[in-house]
């Protein structure tokens, strides 16, 4: 469920830049003029956290919070002042009557956000339809890492990405650099000195414009105690070195939850194709499998019943890839789907080497197997509704 | 009848210096930097912010009520304060003339009232307790405002990015 975050001040520009100012995370922001409305608002919504001026007219805010304390139904919300009211006499006096925290205006955005971060969970807005990001969508990634060459590795690795990989060699850079631009993932190199890698998460996570960035630690294969301390204390994976891109490149996309389904499904002429990449590593079959069925239903739901297997890039087979086509031809006949395979001649040997594959036939181009799908009938219309 | 007391320049200036360079930079981004008059007791209010009184002003006021009692204005010409409406409220400059005069007028008010909170939260540090007034607005051009009590009289000018800033504080200790 939503937080409910109240703010109550006279002044318009106030709730305009709060309310600006929590937009990026999900919850609402109710707003009242003075302690009579906020008291009102309060009763009816219960808010999970009130932001509240002192000096408003008709009811100021030390009124309003002494009638919030003594009241038992609303005494339990956690208040922050938020006023320019300041010096030491009136902040013990109202702190005295119960507050979470005051903040003395001018005020800055970030310090509004980590004070309330304390008090509730701000939980960052995903879209609003609820739709993902795509692997085509620009991201930033930050990196972490004194080796100057790891960096570039991942640069050049990546470079084919829309992501923008940015280094540091630095704590304190990589702090920077989330105050001014938090990333959308972060990547750490494990051996820091001084167990920076370590405190630099913790400052991360303590920010709540960073605390869901997925993080990842980076550390040399061997290094299996830095590997264990990092999982422990919550890094989202951790990347051994040498890094593998394709791997580390699946990683990224999963751990941002981006939508990655276009790389392997497009639809051509009415056909679904599917194409299993040359490297068809276990998180890539992985990555596949989890969106056969929404693809092929999504197909099916667009009046297409014929889908191309396309395996011709691949250099060889494995278990995970027999598993994976299996699955995809599975679906497509529960479907209803008529799928038929495209391979190249050294795939086609390893097949009749198993008894599951033996018998699959395969086209040696796309543009065959497609043709051999015009003899199918095309799925017949939904019903419309009879009138009398 | 007892001495007249008064507050030292030196610690007005001190806390309005601090309270406009805090809250223009806080809230706008923006530096601001006092200029050294060389006359102040002979100005006509409003110090005119470029030297030509008849440019439109808006002038925010909040008082301060407690061991001292006082009023600050705060001018600023009117588009000097739409573009501060802007950089205060995200908002371009097309938005804030849809939205009408209503809101520059808003966010004024609570620069003024966050400018005069800091400065009186240093004198109630100072020893001077004192608590704020709700703010209030003035439009126009070629106005004076002038005190009708025995106050002391403080006015000060800023410069920010080539825009000017001035501050008319009145005050007096209370009894």
């Amino acid at each position: 469920m939503r937080n409910k975050i109240l703010t109550v001040d006279d002044s318009k520009t106030v709730r305009i830049i709060v309310r600006k100012a929590f937009k990026a995370f999900d919850c609402e922001i109710l707003e009242a003029a003075n302690g009579v409305e906020g008291l009102a608002i309060a009763a009816k919504e219960m808010p999970d956290l009130i932001l509240l001026d002192v000096t408003m007219p008709v009811m100021d805010g030390v009124e309003m919070l002494t009638k919030i304390k003594s009241d038992p139904q609303l005494k339990g919300i956690p208040i922050m002042m938020l006023t320019a009211e300041g010096g030491k006499d009136n902040v013990l006096k109202v702190a005295k009557i119960g507050v979470r925290d005051y903040i003395v205006k001018p005020f800055k955005e970030d310090v509004l956000l980590e004070k309330a971060g304390r008090i509730i969970e701000l939980k960052p807005l995903t879209d609003s339809k609820g739709k993902a990001r795509s692997i085509f969508d620009p991201a930033t990634l930050l990196v972490v890492e004194d080796k100057p060459a790891i960096v570039q590795q991942i640069q050049e690795g990546l470079k084919t990405s829309p992501w923008k990989v940015h280094g540091v060699t630095s704590q304190a850079e990589a702090v920077d650099f989330c105050a001014k631009t938090p990333p959308d993932l972060i990547m750490i190199s494990l051996s820091l000195p001084e167990d920076a890698a370590f405190a630099l998460f913790r400052l991360i996570r303590t920010n709540v414009k960073t605390k869901y960035t997925p993080v990842f630690g980076l550390v040399v294969k061997t290094e299996t105690g830095a590997q264990q301390q990092a999982q422990t204390v919550g890094f989202t994976t951790v990347i051994t070195k040498p890094i593998d891109i394709s791997e580390l490149e699946s990683k990224v996309a999963k751990a941002m939850n981006l939508d990655t389904s276009q790389r392997y499904f497009t639809t051509e002429g009415g056909v679904l194709i599917m194409r299993v990449p040359e490297n068809c590593s276990t998180s890539i079959t992985a990555e596949i499998s989890t969106y056969l069925k929404p693809k092929l239903s999504e197909a099916v739901d667009a009046g297409h019943n014929k889908a191309v297997i396309d395996v011709h890039q691949l250099r060889s087979l494995h278990m995970g890839v027999i598993k994976l086509l299996m699955q995809a031809m599975q679906t497509s006949r529960d479907l209803g789907v008529h799928f038929t395979l495209v391979g190249n001649a050294h795939i086609i040997a390893e097949c009749k080497g198993f008894e599951d594959t033996r018998t699959w036939a395969f086209f040696d181009t796309i543009e065959e197997a497609k043709a051999s799908l015009t003899k199918v009938p095309a799925p017949a219309p939904a019903m419309a509704n009879a009138t009398p | 009848m007892p001495a007249t007391q008064e507050i030292s320049e030196n610690l007005i200036r001190e806390n309005i210096n601090r309270a406009i360079g805090e809250v223009f930079k806080t809230m706008l981004g923006r530096q601001a930097d006092l200029c050294v008059l060389t006359d102040q007791t002979n100005c006509w209010p409003p110090i005119p912010v470029d030297g030509v009184s008849n440019i439109p002003q808006i002038v925010g006021t909040v008082g301060f009520l407690g061991d001292v009692n006082g009023l600050i204005y705060l001018y600023l010409d009117v588009p000097f304060a739409r573009l501060a409406t802007c950089q205060m409220l995200g908002m371009t400059e097309q938005e804030i003339d849809e939205s009408g005069d209503e809101v520059i007028n808003d966010a004024i008010g609570e620069l003024t009232n966050m400018t005069v909170g800091s400065f009186k939260n240093g004198l109630s540090d100072a020893g001077f307790p004192c608590r704020l007034t709700i703010p209030t607005i003035l439009r126009g051009s070629n106005f004076s405002i002038e005190p009708i009590a025995e106050v002391q009289r403080f006015i000060y000018k800023f410069q920010s990015a080539g825009q000017s800033i001035v501050t008319d504080i009145l005050i007096k200790i209370g009894e």
